[in-house]
């Protein structure tokens, strides 16, 4: 291949690794604003959670790596449902603006919880695969990468049948469009809530896990993450599955392309700009509601 | 009735305690990032700086009296340090200051220290327009960029056997002036310069930019990053396979950076103003001094907190009194031999004649490959 295609393969490759993740992170973002009506600016800190438990499993509990990954999620899940039932659920008919200011509060608290409890110091995950890239006709990548694409798309195939093809997930989209006539049909809607912030917290948790093995996981990556789940979640339609996966992949690709093509330094300003135009032309996002 | 005289009784003793406490030591504040983006370097900085007062105070304090630090979290906000040095001279105070790592949050605080004469020292902030400003309550003593290019740019080449350098540098003050110096004195030298990219402060992950540098074809990659980011930098541009000697400017030999980046660390050279493996007995002492208590070997931060604060308690002791204008005096006149050699301030405040190193990371120890001596500007 010409040099001028590897690298566009490159850069492809790079924006479809980092938008699978972006993806993957904002469809829990965009579930739980869906179902509950809450803007989490709190779901970066499960990102980081996840990351920080699945490090101390592997490294200090010397537990196997792909035993620690869903374990790290499992403890993240049990934190979500701790909060969501001491806090969200009390707040289940407070205006959004609250539930807002609440999620900003529990951001702040968790990372600082997460310096006081592990200090400032980023953290590796160690991972058993090879650190020796993998080359295809010039284009590159490691086992880790490929590992990791393969998690975040499995993960976001598993999101999508929960929410279309099963009993809950049916439940969660009634809860979706109507509330209260999906009470009024026999849906519970606090469990629905539990598990939508649970499933949320899972995804942004699992990203996390996964992706601390080659980004670097400290207690302010939180917000970051957040931003960036954010402006997926307003470039695919606030609450859309469909938007989110979409929406990831386009930003992380936007970024990947832009950034390979203008100067660099004009990285994070694509996505906003995406989202300038977005809420300008399109304010209802990408796609519709689901 | 009695439970509101005792509430009293506190509220007015506590009130009081800043005033009383402040007859007694002499109060230096520090304003370091604690929280955020850089905390872990931040407080790499401040745990040094107690480290070295409560060695001080062992030995008798300065003027006969104990070093009484007050810490305060910039977090690399510009804002923040400002609230926070405010806080330290007003509410607290203080006879000096320390900090405040970032470029930004240092210019920021330079004005309160301006406003409420009160000398600041920073030893880590390498933004070169700093000094440029004839605040003449601000010291610098630590190397900037352009004056680290000129030292070094003109080695490098020869150093790391390379002909064509690509940047790939923070896009703050710091990145920017280095893509600015640097090209200069490595194209004097014979290197060319064939990329330069940037990325940003919160950025996480770098592949976009390593694909282009890698695009460039380089021999050698020039960075400029703190630790969190030298060690995804280093992993990610190995995993995208390249393989060229990288050349950082930042964290790039401190022991954290080595053990978090593992074996991305092999091969890289660091152009730093401190490394711990400098041969001389003041920084032996130090070195074992660092690792008895913080279980790790100093990184350049703790370097510059060692300089920072044995420079400003050595003028507290020449100026015979804690007061802010005689110790800002006393500044001017610094002649301090430390751990990175000679350190005196030119007109402008801008600390020279100290010795800067380029280290070379080889199965985990960055060793000594190269010096040279910070020439007065």
């Amino acid at each position: 291949m010409s040099p001028s295609i590897t690298i566009l393969a490159q850069h492809l490759l790079n924006g479809v690794l980092i938008g699978c993740a972006y993806a993957l992170i904002a469809m829990g973002l965009t579930m739980i604003f869906g179902v509950m009506n809450i803007a989490n600016f709190a779901h970066g800190e499960f990102y980081m959670l996840g990351g920080f438990v699945a490090f101390y499993l592997v490294s200090l509990i010397g537990l196997n790596y792909f035993a620690a990954l869903p374990l790290a999620v499992v403890v993240v899940v049990a934190l979500a449902l701790v909060l969501q039932h001491a806090i969200f659920r009390r707040l289940r008919e407070a205006p959004m603006m609250t539930t807002t200011l609440v999620t900003i509060g529990l951001s702040i608290f968790l990372e600082n919880f997460a310096l006081l409890l592990w200090g400032p110091q980023p953290q590796s995950i160690p991972t058993p695969f090879a650190t020796k890239p993998l080359s295809f006709l010039g284009v590159y990548t490691t086992p880790l990468y490929v590992f990791c694409m393969g998690v975040t798309v499995a993960l976001i195939i598993v999101g999508h049948v929960l929410i279309r093809r099963t009993r809950m997930g049916k439940a969660m989209r009634a809860t979706f469009q109507n509330k209260e006539a999906a009470a009024l049909v026999g849906i519970r809607i606090d469990r629905i809530y539990a598990y939508a912030f649970a499933f949320g917290a899972a995804l942004a948790a699992a990203a996390g896990a996964v992706l601390g093995g080659f980004i670097p996981v400290e207690p302010a990556t939180g917000g970051i993450v957040t931003l960036k789940a954010f402006i997926v979640v307003i470039l695919g339609g606030m609450g859309s599955f469909v938007g989110a996966i979409v929406g990831g992949l386009v930003l992380g690709l936007a970024e990947a392309l832009g950034a390979g093509y203008m100067p660099s330094g004009w990285k994070d300003a694509i996505g906003f700009f995406a989202v300038i135009l977005v809420l300008l032309f399109r304010p209802e996002g990408l796609f519709k509601r689901a | 009735m009695q439970t509101l005289r005792l509430v009293l009784a506190v509220a007015v003793s506590l009130a009081l305690a800043p005033y009383a406490a402040a007859q007694e030591s002499v109060r230096i504040g520090v304003v370091q990032p604690t929280t955020g983006p850089v905390a872990y370097d931040g407080n790499i900085y401040v745990n040094t700086v107690k480290m070295l007062v409560d060695d001080m105070n062992a030995k008798g304090g300065v003027l006969g009296r104990k070093i009484e630090l007050v810490v305060e979290d910039g977090a690399c906000n510009p804002a923040q340090s400002v609230n926070a040095a405010e806080k330290l001279v007003v509410r607290d105070k203080v006879v000096a200051l320390l900090g405040a790592f970032c470029s930004t949050s240092t210019a920021a605080v330079m004005e309160v220290a301006k406003k409420h004469k009160v000398p600041l020292i920073t030893g880590i902030s390498t933004a070169a327009q700093l000094t440029e400003q004839g605040n003449p309550y601000f010291f610098r003593a630590v190397a900037t960029t352009p004056m680290l290019g000129n030292a070094f740019g003109g080695v490098l080449p020869k150093a790391v056997k390379a002909k064509r350098f690509a940047f790939l540098v923070l896009n703050d003050d710091w990145g920017r002036s280095m893509a600015a110096s640097y090209p200069k004195t490595i194209e004097n030298a014979g290197g060319q310069v064939v990329a330069t990219e940037f990325f940003q402060q919160s950025d996480l992950q770098f592949l976009s930019q390593i694909t282009k540098v890698k695009a460039a074809n380089p021999d050698a990659i020039v960075l400029a990053a703190n630790t969190q980011q030298a060690v995804a930098l280093s992993k990610q541009i190995r995993e995208l396979g390249i393989s060229v000697p990288l050349i950082g400017e930042g964290a790039w030999t401190s022991d954290s950076y080595i053990k978090l980046a593992g074996p991305a660390s092999e091969d890289v050279y660091g152009l730093v103003e401190y490394v711990y493996t400098i041969k001389s007995p003041i920084n032996e002492a130090f070195v074992k001094a660092f690792q008895a208590k913080l279980k790790e070997n100093p990184s350049k931060f703790a370097g510059a907190a060692h300089n920072a604060i044995s420079i400003m308690v050595d003028a507290i002791r020449r100026a015979g009194a804690a007061d802010p204008e005689k110790i800002r005096d006393a500044l001017e006149k610094t002649d301090y031999n430390g751990i990175v050699g000679n350190i005196r301030f030119d007109a402008k405040h801008q600390a020279y004649g100290q010795t800067v190193y380029l280290a070379h990371v080889k199965n985990g120890v960055p060793e000594v490959v190269e010096t040279a001596q910070i020439a007065k500007p």
